[in-house]
């Protein structure tokens, strides 16, 4: 996974079209958000456009320019805010963080690459998204947060893996319950070897010699039963 | 799970959450959840020279994995409950 902004074109349809998203790994639109506009960097607003809120990206497309859009994964994204002060900007708008390879966010490599007149999206840190409609900034970032939410970082692998090795256990368990029940059933094959062998009235005589035991047991409670009745 | 439970003890407290990128935002600790992702309340930028576009922000989404610090208020932090917990997480981890 590479992480920060990047460019994104792949659209269906006609006309603005759509995003083509990664369905084949559970990947859904949370929110389309029509009439809205995206600064990058310190750069000035880019308009107008779409906003495709998916269950493992933000994307942005150019309703004009099919060859224009953005995109960026939860993953990259640090922090995001509502932003409203127009002091700090001069429109209400989302105000996003995001994090970049090598975790160089110089300012003045940004500035460099602007001077150029070329902006290198992985170097962005900063993205602010504006609607037209500003009433639904506060409905925006709850889908943020909670599109952040399901998309947790990576190293979650490894407690998959944990579990996998909880999951070999219970296999292992599972496969000594197995054993278990088998060795019910080679209880009677010995005796059967032992008639084979010869041994058919030694092993005969100890299986009836308990199952007596256990008559005699209960034939004595009888009789004893018996015999109190008749006193 | 221990810290998940802390910080959900502290929330409503002022804290200072520091990110790995230097940005120190102090706000109302208003939610956490598992991941530790959480979101401030009446926040301000510690250091607001350097961050002056985060003056604006009232409210904000802080994800778990890029949080380097949290700076905690002092009576927020019951030694000996944590220690407890601690010992107890060790045992039934």
């Amino acid at each position: 996974m590479v992480l920060g902004l990047r460019q994104f074109t792949q659209r269906t349809g006609e006309g603005a079209g759509e995003p083509i998203l990664d369905v084949n790994n559970g990947e859904e639109i949370m929110r389309v958000q029509p009439s809205v506009s995206i600064a990058l960097a310190n750069r000035s607003l880019e308009s107008p456009g779409t906003l495709y809120i998916t269950s493992k990206q933000v994307v942005w497309l150019s309703d004009v320019d099919r060859a224009k859009g953005y995109a960026v994964d939860f993953l990259s994204l640090s922090l995001h805010a509502v932003s409203r002060d127009p002091e700090a900007y001069h429109s209400p708008c989302i105000y996003t963080q995001i994090e970049v390879e090598d975790g160089d966010n110089d300012e003045s490599e940004g500035s460099d690459s602007e001077s150029v007149g070329v902006l290198d999206l992985s170097k962005v840190t900063e993205m602010r998204l504006i609607p037209s409609d500003s009433s639904q900034l506060d409905t925006l970032f709850e889908i943020f947060c909670e599109c952040a939410e399901l998309n947790p970082e990576p190293i979650e692998e490894e407690e998959e893996g944990h579990n996998w090795i909880f999951s070999a256990d219970q296999i292992e368990n599972e496969a000594t319950v197995g054993a278990d029940s088998g060795w019910h059933f080679f209880q009677d094959p010995p005796n059967s070897i032992g008639h084979s062998n010869g041994d058919h009235d030694l092993a005969n005589s100890v299986l009836q010699l308990q199952i007596n035991d256990q008559r005699f047991e209960d034939a004595e409670e009888m009789e004893r039963d018996n015999d109190s009745s008749k006193h | 799970m221990l810290f998940f439970s802390y910080f959900k003890d502290l929330v409503g407290r002022e804290v200072t959450v520091e990110l790995k990128n230097d940005l120190a935002i102090r706000g109302t600790l208003h939610s956490v959840d598992q991941y530790l992702n959480i979101k401030l309340e009446n926040t301000r930028v510690v250091d607001q020279d350097k961050y002056p576009h985060m003056l604006s922000v009232r409210n904000c989404f802080i994800r778990g994995s890029v949080v380097r610090y949290v700076q905690l208020p002092p009576d927020g932090v019951d030694v000996d409950l944590l220690h407890d917990a601690t010992r107890r997480e060790a045992r039934g981890g």
